[in-house]
């Protein structure tokens, strides 16, 4: 890896950018720039602004403030096709496939008109161009029934149709096994070494030192600093990464000594973009569920409520749990808070008392009537357990803070009393900090009553003050186990960052 | 598969009526059809690119009824050719600027395309009662003679269509720009990244769709004849022809060929029917019935492939290779 001068011209150069969406500012004065031949590396936790860093580098989203200049021409309208014109490639890490087109098609269409063949040579010019990079996949197959690992590698075949002076590759390894990430760099860095100026976005660290040239942390979207990679350590960018002043409060752990007692058994579960999983989850147990976005974690957790349908077994307290439907895994006791809690749980429009008690409305209820002053005490009795602040239990859910929605949708298990599994999504996603104790509080009671709990959470820290055990997925499998006496912030990151491709090939 | 279905079934319908009604395979009548077909074509075209960009057009229903309005006023008997090619420019600038509106409503204040034309719908129709209250204004002759000259039982603008449609399939299939229009209807997002110009198509498409409709609207007062503020209602029926025709009500999938035949088919029963003396509700229920039919049968492929893979994945009873689906829809 030839570190290139100072001397070489910038390619692509972000100046101050700052990107807020809604009351979230996901980007503050940010500046990088990646100069000709340079692999310069971008890198932070889940949510630190490195996708929308690139979103706006490409032109596919519009900075509140700031300057992108391409290949030293300043952008003026901002579209992804004048991005392109300039000279800038990118891979989007959700990708840019048209899913029902064939894949000669899906390159037909990223090619620019200089380079296009006439539509009649268009399959035989794929093939050769597949060919070229070493990639064997069906001309005429639709990109929709290729695997990951295929779709992930047109995607940057894609971004390199163009002859891109500068290319942004946004996670490009997340679903590539060891050989193909080989192939993949060594792709990357013959690029490099024709000028092309690259910029790679990743979690994970091992990839990203054996790399780049220069690395740039973000965090809660505000840049850390750009290092030299030569001399840099995963542990002091991981220090980068979470260095995090503010200290959260978390409730006791539950009672030592308890026996220990299987409740949920999982078995060669497998499913969309995850599997086979084995793990077990004990009662009165609080299980975290770590990982890199997109790494299966919410698929995981989905297919065991029956949303989506796995293979495999599960089962809980020894009864088989039917997943081919949400109806089969709550009637086995399994309850899911959604991550989307607006769109898949609440329902916004109608009142606190109604999204409370809409799944328990029998205990309520007298000869099918509502009996109102049940309802009420019911409703009024959890929203003072779980500190829920409102004006009113007749005020519509979508009138509520973020951390009181999801109290709302927390009370469902509650009283719910077949309850015996609670999976929670991101339970305090948009939660504001001094909700969160609140939370987690009534999850840990939830576990003190005897019920096992599976967390996913994208934050470590949250991770390592809850759970009891913490386990970390890539590539839709477990790749690690942290137990509870090792549990730290630092080792949880430690675990998702260096989720290398030799832990998780198997 | 639905263009060789739809050919069959007309085919079929076509025969089967032959051999009952002697009426039916005349010069007169086959030419009849073909013309009364024109309007309905040209309108489902003109969905058919609406429904490729993944919208609706409901207006075009009012917008048919409008240019015959219209034409009423522009196309009246006695007058000069110049007047007449002035007037027929007139009813295209109607369709022009009813689809520039509707774009306009789409693309650019990003109403959903489906409310934006209804919207549309109801100006047009409260417009079209304003000019004309009951029918009145005839069609100028020698125009509507124009429209409907015929060679042998063929129309001349029939075999117009028929070109027309091959070409934009042709383009739809075998071009960069068809391609990108259906890009855009199957995943927007994608194409947007790709680095389409996702507005224009789609803004291109609506005005397409309401253009293909004032054109429509000139065979429609060939047909009636007369400034009609009452025409039927091509909404709802242009998307079942192209829906018929193969195209998807989720945008990037669709023919316009397959459009062209269904639109042929529906007429033919709608030409058909009278000849068996039976009321021609019955037409509307047949064309009903076979709309569902037709969804079903071209969903039918997706359908078992889902409860297949739905099957495996949850792992029992699983079925050996080559086991007919349908042998074991038992839960």
């Amino acid at each position: 890896m030839s570190s290139p001068g100072p001397e070489r011209p910038v390619v692509l150069s972000l100046r101050d950018i700052s990107k807020a969406f809604g009351a979230v500012q996901a980007l503050r004065d940010v500046s990088v720039d990646c100069r000709e031949g340079e692999i310069h590396a971008l890198v932070g936790e889940n949510a630190s602004g490195k996708s929308t860093l690139l979103g706006i580098a490409s032109g596919f989203l519009a900075p509140d403030k700031g300057v992108v200049e391409i290949g030293g021409r300043q952008r003026r309208r901002g579209s992804p096709a004048e991005a392109r014109r300039f000279g800038l490639g990118i891979a989007y890490q959700t990708y840019s496939h048209v899913l029902d087109l064939s894949v000669g098609e899906n390159l037909y269409l990223a090619v620019p008109a200089s380079e296009r063949p006439t539509h009649g040579r268009m399959d035989r010019w794929a093939a050769s161009t597949l060919e070229e990079f070493r990639l064997d996949v069906p001309v005429q197959a639709p990109v929709g029934s290729l695997s990951l690992a295929q779709r992930q590698l047109l995607e940057v075949v894609k971004s390199l149709l163009a002859k891109p002076k500068v290319l942004l590759l946004d996670e490009p390894t997340t679903a590539l096994g060891p050989e193909a990430i080989a192939q993949l760099h060594a792709l990357v860095l013959e690029r490099s070494r024709s000028g092309v100026g690259i910029v790679y976005v990743s979690h994970r660290l091992p990839e990203v030192l054996e790399i780049a040239d220069r690395i740039s942390v973000l965090r809660d979207g505000v840049k850390q600093g750009t290092f030299d990679a030569t001399g840099m350590t995963e542990e002091a960018l991981v220090a980068h990464m979470i260095g995090r002043p503010l200290q959260l409060a978390f409730p006791e752990r539950g009672a030592a000594g308890r026996a220990p007692e299987v409740l949920l058994d999982v078995s060669g579960l497998r499913g969309d973009r995850f599997g086979p999983v084995d793990l077990k989850v004990e009662k009165g147990e609080i299980l975290g569920l770590a990982g890199a976005e997109g790494n299966g974690q919410v698929q995981f957790l989905r297919a065991l409520a029956g949303v989506e349908r796995p293979a495999g077994k599960a089962s809980c307290d020894g009864a088989e749990i039917n997943t081919r439907s949400p109806t089969g895994a709550l009637r086995a006791g399994i309850v899911l808070l959604s991550g989307d809690r607006t769109t898949e749980s609440l329902f916004p429009v109608l009142s606190v008392r109604a999204n409370t008690t809409i799944q328990v409305l029998r205990s309520v209820g007298r000869l099918g009537f509502l009996h109102r002053r049940r309802e009420r005490r019911t409703v009024d009795d959890m929203a003072s357990r779980l500190r829920i602040r409102m004006a009113s239990i007749e005020q519509p859910v979508q009138s509520l803070s973020g951390g009181n929605q999801q109290k709302v949708s927390l009370t469902r298990p509650f009283l719910r009393g077949d309850v015996k599994v609670i999976l929670a999504d991101e339970p305090t996603q948009g939660v504001d900090v001094g909700a969160r104790f609140d939370i987690y509080e009534a999850l840990r009671a939830k576990a003190n009553e005897g019920v096992a709990l599976i967390v996913k959470s994208s934050d470590p820290l949250e991770l390592a003050g809850l759970c009891d055990r913490v386990v970390v997925m890539s590539r839709g499998m477990i790749v690690d186990e942290i137990p509870g006496d090792e549990l730290g912030e630092r080792r949880i990151v430690e675990a998702i960052v260096g989720a290398g491709p030799t832990r998780a090939g198997t | 598969m639905p263009l060789a279905l739809l050919a069959g079934l007309i085919l079929a319908v076509g025969a089967y009526t032959m051999a009952r009604q002697d009426a039916f395979l005349t010069q007169y009548n086959i030419n009849n059809l073909l013309l009364a077909t024109m309007p309905l074509a040209l309108v489902a075209l003109g969905q058919t690119s609406a429904m490729l960009v993944g919208g609706f057009d409901v207006s075009v229903a009012a917008l048919v009824t409008m240019c015959v309005v219209t034409a009423s006023f522009t196309l009246k008997p006695d007058e000069t050719t110049l007047a007449l090619f002035l007037g027929s420019l007139a009813i295209l600038g109607v369709g022009l600027a009813t689809g520039i509106f509707n774009a306009t409503l789409i693309r650019v204040l990003r109403l959903p395309s489906i409310i934006a034309t209804l919207g549309t719908l109801s100006i047009l129709e409260g417009a079209a009662l304003l000019l004309r209250d009951h029918p009145e204004g005839p069609i100028n002759s020698d125009v509507i003679d124009a429209l409907n000259t015929s060679v042998g039982f063929m129309p001349v603008a029939f075999i117009g269509v028929i070109v027309l449609v091959v070409l934009a399939d042709l383009c739809l299939y075998r071009t960069r720009t068809g391609m990108a229009v259906r890009a855009v209807g199957l995943d927007e997002t994608s194409a947007r990244r790709l680095g389409m110009s996702t507005g224009r198509i789609v803004f291109f498409a609506f005005v397409v769709c309401s253009l293909m409709a004032s054109i429509a609207g000139f065979y429609e007062a060939a047909q009636v004849q007369i400034g009609s503020p009452i025409i039927g209602d091509y909404a709802l029926t242009s998307i079942a022809a192209a829906v018929l025709g193969g195209a998807s009500l989720a945008g990037g999938r669709g023919s316009f060929i397959g459009t062209l035949l269904a639109a042929l088919f529906l007429s033919e029963i709608d030409n058909v029917l009278p000849l068996f003396q039976q009321p021609t509700e019955y037409a509307q229920m047949t064309i009903g019935v076979l709309i569902l039919l037709a969804l079903v049968l071209y969903q039918a492929p997706q359908l078992i492939a889902r409860w297949r893979s739905g099957r495996q994945t949850v792992g029992r009873l699983q079925a050996a290779d080559g086991e007919a689906p349908v042998a074991s829809t038992t839960r």
